[in-house]
């Protein structure tokens, strides 16, 4: 059972073409709203792009209202996103500079963009220093769009929809290793994470914490400067003394190990896991989101499925007896398509669990297809331009 | 009775998180992007160099002399003066100037440095200190936030360490 993957639920197949199509709609219209400046401006690859993005991200939101399930189309799209992101990235830096690493010259003159990942570590020097400590600007420039105030606007006003659910729609790391988790037929190490799971879900917020504090007392970017796996894939500083050297080889190793290796073992998204700091920090914005999922206890057989099947060790034995995921719950509804006796179900505070869990899923679906659509799918559409613009005889 | 009263508001704050995602793309990204923008931040003086302290004139160039930035009690970064020569483009080939950064009126430090040929080429330099205040730099380029000659854009920056 525990080494079972979560495409083992029989196929929930309960609504007619037609009225999928109709609940379809709203999205398909969203995203051609979305991407109307992309037609207006921009040239043939960008248009080709936005088109690709509009057919993929209406074409996911019918299967999910098709087939009632969630997780397996939502995955589609965010492993999408997340290898087509750095790609479109560093596509972008190779033109720009020749190279994805950063020199110190554009750090001084605030052309780094912003990343959201950073955000939990600026909270304190902002507030105590009235200070930014990136390597950025405050506002956007011709040389660099994303400034620290687009960049926190767009991370503030979707984690207002989405919650903790960004880290399964919007960010655009994720996807890295969930796409590595998928591989796999079977998961190793499954006893190992079951029994230390508990222990393993503190890692982030130590880490947290760490970074927070660490980085309002030297004021840098701890977690950008040397715990950031990411880097691995997108810009790094360039690597120009044994410090810059030694940064570089954490960054590889904490890719290799965490966003490869491990989730492909596990089956788990292990950085998101047992290692983001953002992601614990974005766990916080689950006490205010009104989305979530519950277990109807009349149902629930106490199978485990849904415990093995959740990416990141979000559900324990005494969670599920409660009824409740916890805190670090991203939203992604593995645990609801797993579940054969639909016990898991999506569900909005304040109304009877398990009382049209359905309605539920559609509300929350319609915010969070919207985000992701509006970010991951300018991010995708970029990304797919610039494939088409390199490719031969294109 | 209170079940029907928590459903409605329950559904009412649902409908109220979809106009939330409807407005994100065309308000709440500025609105929230212009807090920000307004809420009195700055970029660290590490990164920014701070704050221009004086403007020194040349002929078809100047010289920006910033204010000292000094460490806070566990920043790793030396204690650093920001000198910027702008526009790079009208700077002589070679550039050998004499600078007074703390405004008494006697020359502090030596900068020279060839003007680089390409704008993304590397750049070397060297700094002279001419007072016991500064550290001498030989062969400067991107070493550290502290020590520094690179060209960003149409300026030359430097940054001489203090001891």
């Amino acid at each position: 059972m525990a080494s079972q993957s979560i495409s083992v639920a029989p196929p929930k197949a309960f609504r007619g073409v037609g009225r999928s199509i109709l609940l379809t709609v709203p999205m398909a219209l969203w995203a051609l709203l979305m991407f109307t400046p992309a037609f207006q401006k921009a040239g043939r690859d960008e248009h080709i792009g936005a088109l690709v993005v509009i057919v993929f991200m209406t074409g996911l939101f019918f299967m999910m209202m098709r087939t009632g399930e969630t997780y397996r189309w939502r995955r589609i799209f965010f492993v999408a996103l997340g290898f087509l992101f750095p790609f479109g990235f560093i596509a972008a830096l190779i033109a720009e500079r020749g190279t994805m690493s950063i020199p110190i010259s554009r750090m001084v003159s605030g052309d780094t963009p912003f990343c959201f990942m950073v955000t939990p570590s600026l909270i304190l020097p902002a507030a105590f220093a009235r200070t930014i400590i990136f390597p950025g600007s405050i506002l956007p420039t011709a040389s660099n769009p994303h400034s620290i105030a687009i960049m926190i606007g767009v991370w503030f006003a979707m984690t207002l929809v989405l919650g903790k659910a960004w880290c399964s729609y919007a960010c655009f790391f994720g996807g890295i290793e969930e796409g590595f988790a998928a591989l796999p037929k079977r998961r190793r190490l499954h006893r190992f994470v079951t029994k230390y799971g508990s222990t393993l879900r503190l890692i982030p917020w130590a880490i947290l914490v760490f970074v927070v504090l660490v980085s309002a007392a030297i004021f840098e970017p701890v977690y950008c400067m040397w715990l950031c796996p990411f880097k691995a894939v997108t810009e790094f500083p360039a690597v120009r003394n044994v410090e810059t050297a030694i940064q570089m080889g954490v960054f590889v190793a904490l890719f290799v190990g965490l966003v490869v290796v491990l989730p492909y073992l596990t089956k788990k998204r292990t950085q998101c896991g047992f290692f983001c700091p953002f992601g614990a920090f974005q766990s916080l914005s689950n006490k205010i989101n009104l989305f979530e999922i519950r277990f109807d206890r009349t149902k629930c057989v106490d199978c485990t499925l849904c415990q093995t099947s959740c990416p990141t060790v979000a559900l324990s034995k005494d969670s599920i007896a409660e009824g409740k995921t916890l805190l670090n719950c991203m939203k992604c509804g593995a645990c609801v398509d797993v579940c054969k006796k639909d016990a898991a179900v999506w569900h909005l505070k304040g109304t009877p669990v398990a009382v049209k869990p359905e309605r539920a899923r559609l509300l929350f679906l319609y915010g969070a297809w919207a985000m992701a659509t509006m970010f991951g799918g300018s991010v995708l559409a970029g990304s797919v331009s610039t494939i088409i613009h390199w490719l031969p005889g294109m | 009775m209170r079940t029907r009263f928590l459903s409605i508001l329950a559904y009412t704050g649902a409908g109220f998180t979809l106009l939330i995602a409807v407005c994100v793309p065309f308000v709440l990204i500025m609105g929230f992007s212009n807090v920000v923008a307004h809420a009195g931040l700055h970029i660290d003086a590490t990164y920014s160099g701070g704050t221009i302290a004086r403007t020194i004139q040349r002929s078809g160039y100047r010289i920006e002399v910033y204010q000292q930035v000094r460490p806070r009690m566990f920043e790793r970064t030396e204690p650093f003066v920001q000198i910027v020569f702008e526009p790079a483009d009208a700077l002589p080939a070679r550039v050998n100037d004499e600078i007074d950064l703390d405004g008494d009126g006697r020359a502090d430090v030596r900068v020279s440095f060839t003007k680089p040929a390409d704008a993304n080429a590397k750049m070397h330099g060297d700094v002279t200190a001419l007072n016991g205040g500064y550290v001498s730099l030989s062969n400067a380029s991107g070493e550290s936030f502290s020590r520094m000659v690179v060209r960003t854009g149409n300026k030359i920056v430097v940054r001489v360490p203090m001891k």
